[in-house]
């Protein structure tokens, strides 16, 4: 399955000392730390990260052994991530929020010597669990507030770490031939990173990817999308995710942009405006907050700006996806968008930090096609790529030229994709994984007999477009009692295009009917109780409220319709709907850190509300147990209501409708 | 002109000593011959029921009300009439219970303003902004980004403080405190109106800037559960007189002081 | 081509002479920026100044002094005169008073009108005493455009020119320096300023100072307009509409007022003046500020009013 491109190096370490050779005084890497933005050149970034790894070696570090890196995004925990490659160790990245127990099941599993972790709060986690984890000895740290008492003989200060390490190199020319030969040693088929799939159901996953397979995928949507060392990317996304190593540490190191790091997760949207980047990615979720927030600020905006607002954008709408995809347009259309690019998308996508994006990618769950379009007509290059941890992220991307809002593009070059016979999607793809971690089973279990990955995702391949469409997870695609297809997902991502609905559970297998559990967007439905004088004390009296009830009701109405249309989604209409009085938490292990639902524990949590959606009553009491922040746990109880929804029989197929 | 530098004063010697002070306004008798001491290097509490006197007291310490009668020694010197000013320049920095920040401001000028009498340069080169004025800018910027990152207020930096929510600009009133660099803090009711998790946060800040910056805090507070985890020492007052004085421990078994908070007339 | 020219020349001496009236709008503005206080003696300030300088200058010249010499200073005296009056007014009027409402610190300034318009009088005369620091012939532009060209006033120009540097200085304090940041703070909130260690005292004795300043530039241009007499004090009621449309705490509001006002009143008077009658040039300016009252009480620059409980 090797690309076609040919790399420079095959591991991620010799790929960094071939950027520092060839435009070594480029940036490479920013932060932004009390208040001003530090920058590193590839040169820099280079002797750092070698003086981290002469450092490391010098506390024992060897050969094979797992390091947890465990925080945000920041310069010293990427760094890490090279060092301990370059000394042929294998990092495991693990979710800074990530609560004590799954941070001691994911570093036992992964027999973790070291830890690089971020700041105090890391540290003190990771030292409640330590009886639980006896392989682990030492741990480094970035941010040092608050850890001046600590006992140091196992927990250094990466800094420290990094200037012992540069003074050994320089004054014994020996050693720095013995870290450059390690780094020699390494081999592409050498495990480059664990990544640890955050399950949505039963425990994560440790997905082991080798350094070559990383490098191919990456060389090829490198070329792609055209990356070159001038680009510039901002990575706020969980450093655990596969995505953010996708996206900014490998196609960083292969293609040679500047990667910028955030203040903290608050500022991470301020930062996006300081940096202006070239390449942006962001779930759905994030563009559509972006738009609601922006949303409410125009409705409190003079009059005259919101006149021009909704004029130019209804121009947009009409001429904007159409320029953006070359293809003809009137000239007055030309004149009047050109004009609203003045007055309202340029200082639009100023705000929002999007100026110089010249290509950016949602993926992860569904995307509303009014969401879609509306970033596209603002003349925002805005595509959807499919993939998964096991696949090294990409599968699918949506090329300039072919975007579409309900599809995720056609396989990337070098990758196979076909569909089972149940629908699953399968793939072969240069970055596919090696192995589940201390797991064969489970990895025979993913793989087909002629070594094909199955990706547990239902779908189909278009026959207008040729392009991929995803329904659902394969094994949450189910049947109500009557054989009709009942799609979860899809009839909840649906849903969820409305800004008022945050999410929605399905219910249907084997069950009569479909009915649906929602949560309330605060944002969105906090702000139109202002504007209608709705008086709320918490979330739970807002999401009770009868009025709200009448406004989902009508969403969901409109849902209805929709999969009306469509003969297969027909049967699978909302009969019955409740709103939820808290939130679901990840805290909870109600959904994943990636924010995907876990419907099984859902289920099993709110069985009280299921069972009154079916049993036709109106009204049912849950108590449940909730986790606060710091990790203590308490209860919620509250009196939900249930409401009937009217359903819409399905439309005969004359037309499509636009 | 600070007077005797703070550092001439062991950890453990007594920083700010009240003696006899008796303040009246109109007939009301707010403080009756209260005498204590606030030593150096500790978090003292000032504790009682609603109308004990504690505010007009931090009111004496930090210049905003004289004292018909008694002494106030800081630092060694003893003082009769103190204007808020001077206290300023003494080395008090004190937080209000009604957050009185710059309204017209962001949270970063506000903390800036804290630095005013660290600033030297005189007029002129303040005009032109070259050279040693530009560089003690910079400096001062610096330790206020310092503090903006210890406090955690990173996002909010340019914010108007007229827009935050209330346990923000506490928090932003204890950074501008801070930028003062003072020798005793003086803070009045800083947990006031907030949720747990806002607690958690304000009380962690407190015991660092205890801990790391060697500041000596006095705090007045009604959360005995912050009282007795933070306070090293803590005066009880009680209708303008002192009632106990000691550790937590001591003043939490103390009969008047149970008596006072329960209501028992004495 | 007459009337277009009759209009330039109207708009640009009334807006001129609009910022003759800033100038004097512009000591209220600091006044009352800085600690709340709306200080009726202001027109007396502008006397004050005016007297100490033009009897200076007479006594100097008198006595030989070459002219630049006797005016430098004159300007010096006369600013000595004001700093003393600041010092005076702080020490024994604000300062005592320091935590009364606006309306006893108002009445107050009011005494303080009587008392620096008498002692000026008394210490410097009370005759009318011409000052002649400027030209006030006028220059004829564009001659060849407009029959007979467009009068405007040397006086006036030079008043524009002077308004602008001051104007252009006091924003630089204000932003730039040390004490104007600590002016700025204290006019908002006094307790915290006092906190962080600004001296309430001696911030104040700034901002009589400055406005001291500010009403002996304003003198030196007044009083060549109309020769230093007792009159001159009135200047703080045409001062007044300016300040209610400008806003009583913004400068460039003082400015956008008093240009508003100065053409607004000559415009008025040549236009509508032979309709409604002769006289429009004085009440116009103050029927525009109760208009401005009814639809936006702040002024235009203003800052809305919130009663501080």
């Amino acid at each position: 399955m090797a690309s076609s491109m040919r790399a420079p190096a095959d591991t991620f370490p010799k790929l960094l000392l071939h950027n520092a050779r060839s435009f070594g005084a480029r940036p490479a890497m920013r932060h932004k730390d009390l208040g001003i933005w530090q920058t590193w050149t590839w040169a820099q970034v280079r002797d750092q990260i070698l003086g981290l790894a002469a450092g490391l070696h010098r506390l024992g570090l060897k050969r094979g052994e797992t390091v947890a890196i465990v925080g945000a995004n920041r310069p010293k925990l990427y760094w890490s991530v090279a060092a301990v490659q370059a000394l042929g160790g294998i990092p495991v990245p693990v979710y800074a929020d990530a609560v004590a127990d799954e941070l001691a099941y994911v570093l036992a599993h992964a027999e973790v010597r070291f830890a690089a972790v971020e700041d105090q709060e890391q540290v003190d986690k990771i030292l409640s669990i330590s009886d639980r984890l006896p392989k682990l000895e030492k741990m480094i740290y970035d941010e040092t507030r608050g850890l001046r008492d600590y006992d140091h003989a196992n927990l250094h200060d990466i800094g420290a770490v990094i200037a012992d390490g540069r003074k050994a190199l320089t004054e014994d020319s020996n050693f720095a031939a013995l870290i450059d030969a390690e780094i020699a040693a390494g081999k592409g088929s050498d495990t480059s990173i664990i990544l640890y799939t955050s399950g949505t159901t039963g425990q994560s996953k440790g997905v082991v990817l080798s350094a070559e397979r990383c490098i191919a995928a990456s060389l090829d949507t490198v070329a792609f999308d055209s990356l070159t060392e001038r680009d510039e990317a901002l990575a706020y996304l969980p450093l655990a995710w596969v995505g953010d190593h996708y996206l900014n540490y490998a196609q960083g190191m292969v293609s040679g942009f500047c990667m910028a790091c955030p203040e903290n997760a608050d500022t991470a949207m301020a930062d996006l405006r300081e940096i202006g980047p070239t390449f942006f990615f962001a779930p759905p979720r994030t563009f559509e907050q972006m738009l609601t927030r922006l949303m409410i600020r125009m409705e409190d905006a003079s009059f005259v700006k919101r006149k021009l607002f909704h004029y130019f954008i209804g121009v947009a709408r009409q001429y904007g996806e159409p320029i953006l995809n070359n293809q003809p347009v009137p000239f007055t259309g030309r004149l009047l968008y050109w004009l609203g690019n003045i007055l309202v998308y340029a200082p639009l996508k100023n705000v929002l930090g999007l100026s110089n994006v010249r290509i950016a990618y949602t993926a992860g769950e569904a995307i509303g096609p009014d969401l879609f379009s509306f970033y596209r007509s603002l003349g925002l290059n805005l595509k959807q790529l499919y993939g998964q941890t096991e696949a090294f992220l990409y599968l699918t991307a949506q090329p300039d030229g072919q975007i579409f809002s309900d599809t995720v593009g056609p396989a990337l070059p070098n990758v196979d994709l076909r569909i089972a016979d149940n629908g699953e999607v399968l793939f072969k793809s240069p970055g596919m994984f090696v192995s589940y971690f201390k797991d064969e089973a489970k990895t025979r279990e993913t793989m087909t007999a002629d070594g094909f990955v199955k990706t547990g995702d239902a779908g189909f391949f278009d026959s207008k477009t040729g392009h991929l469409k995803i329904i659902d997870r394969a094994k949450d695609v189910g049947k109500l009692k009557d054989g009709t297809l009942f799609p979860p997902k899809y009839i909840e991502n649906k849903l969820k295009f409305y800004p008022n609905i945050r999410e929605a559970v399905a219910y249907g297998d084997d069950r009569g009917f479909v009915a649906v559990m929602i949560n309330i967007d605060l944002t969105a439905v906090g702000s139109w109780a202002e504007r209608n004088n709705v008086v709320y004390g918490s979330y739970q009296e807002l999401a009770g409220h009868p009025l709200v009830y009448d406004m989902l009701q009508k969403n969901i109405e409109e849902t209805n319709r929709s999969l009306a249309e469509d003969k297969v989604t027909a049967g699978a209409q909302v009969k019955r709907f409740l709103i939820l009085h808290k939130e679901l938490d990840a805290d909870d292990g109600e959904v994943t850190r990636t924010q995907k639902v876990r419907r099984g524990f859902v289920a099993e949590r709110y069985a009280p509300l299921i069972n009154a959606l079916y049993d036709g009553s109106t009204e049912a009491g849950i108590s449940t147990e909730v986790t606060f922040e710091d990790g203590r746990k308490g209860t919620m109880s509250a009196r939900v209501k249930i409401r009937d929804v009217a359903t819409v029989p399905a439309a005969p197929t004359i037309g499509r409708a636009a | 002109m600070s007077g005797p530098a703070a550092s001439d004063i062991a950890a453990g010697e007594v920083l700010l000593s009240i003696e006899n002070v008796s303040l009246s306004f109109g007939g009301v008798r707010a403080i009756r011959d209260v005498s204590f001491d606030i030593k150096k290097g500790e978090v003292r509490a000032i504790i009682g029921p609603n109308g004990a006197g504690k505010t007009s007291m931090l009111n004496v310490i930090n210049g905003f009300y004289q004292p018909q009668q008694g002494r106030i020694t800081f630092k060694g010197k003893t003082r009769s009439k103190m204007q808020p000013h001077d206290a300023a320049r003494g080395g008090i920095a004190r937080t209000f219970q009604n957050v009185a920040l710059f309204k017209g401001m962001s949270a970063l000028d506000n903390i800036m303003a804290g630095r005013t009498l660290k600033m030297r340069r005189g007029l002129l080169w303040q005009i032109l902004r070259v050279g040693p004025a530009l560089n003690e800018e910079v400096a001062h910027r610096h330790r206020v980004e310092e503090i903006i990152d210890f406090l955690e207020i990173q996002a909010i930096r340019k914010v108007p403080v007229a827009r935050l929510p209330y346990g923000l600009q506490k928090r932003v009133e204890l950074g501008r405190a801070l930028a003062m660099e003072p020798d005793l803090l003086l803070l009045d009711e800083p947990m006031a109106g907030m949720n747990l998790e806002e607690k958690e946060d304000m009380s962690r800040f407190i015991v660092d800037v205890n801990d790391h910056f060697g500041t000596t805090v006095a705090l007045i507070e009604h959360d005995m559960g912050v009282v007795m985890d933070l306070s090293d020492r803590v005066v009880v007052l009680d209708h303008g007189v002192k009632i106990a004085d000691g550790t937590p421990d001591e003043v939490k078994k103390n009969q008047d002081v149970i008596d006072a908070y329960l209501g028992v007339a004495h | 081509m007459v009337a277009f020219g009759q209009f330039l020349e109207i708009i640009i001496s009334g807006l001129l002479a609009g910022v003759l009236y800033s100038l004097v709008a512009l000591g209220f503005v600091l006044i009352f920026k800085a600690s709340g206080v709306f200080n009726f003696a202001q027109g007396a300030m502008v006397l004050l100044a005016g007297l100490a300088l033009v009897r200076s200058l007479d006594f100097l010249a008198a006595k030989g002094f070459p002219m630049w010499t006797a005016i430098v200073l004159g300007l010096l005296f006369a600013a000595v005169i004001m700093a003393i009056t600041a010092w005076l007014v702080e020490r024994f009027v604000l300062g005592p008073l320091i935590n009364q409402d606006g309306l006893t610190l108002f009445m107050s300034t009011i005494g303080i009108t009587f008392m620096i318009e008498g002692g000026a009088q008394f210490i410097f005369g009370s005759d009318v005493y011409p000052l002649r620091l400027f030209p006030t012939d006028a220059w004829f532009l564009f001659e060849k455009a407009f029959d007979g060209g467009i009068l405007v006033n040397k006086l006036d120009v030079w008043g524009g020119m002077i308004a602008a540097v001051l104007v252009a200085g006091l924003a630089v304090f204000f932003q730039r320096t040390k004490t104007g940041r600590a002016l700025r703070a204290v006019a908002d909130d006094h307790a915290a300023a006092q906190s962080v260690g600004i001296p309430l005292n001696w911030i104040w004795f700034i901002v009589w100072l400055v406005a001291g300043l500010v009403a002996l530039v304003a003198a030196t241009v007044w009083g060549t307009k109309l020769g230093v007499q007792f009159s001159i004090t009135f200047l703080a009621l045409k001062a007044l509409p300016v300040l209610i449309i400008g806003g009583f705490t913004s400068v460039p509001g003082a400015i956008v007022g008093g240009l508003i006002i100065g053409a607004g009143e000559k415009l008025a008077e040549a236009y509508l003046g032979p309709s409604i009658g002769g006289g429009i040039e004085y009440w116009f300016a103050y029927v525009l500020a109760l208009l401005v009252l009814l639809v936006r009480p702040q002024g235009l620059f203003g800052e809305r009013i919130i009663e501080r409980i």
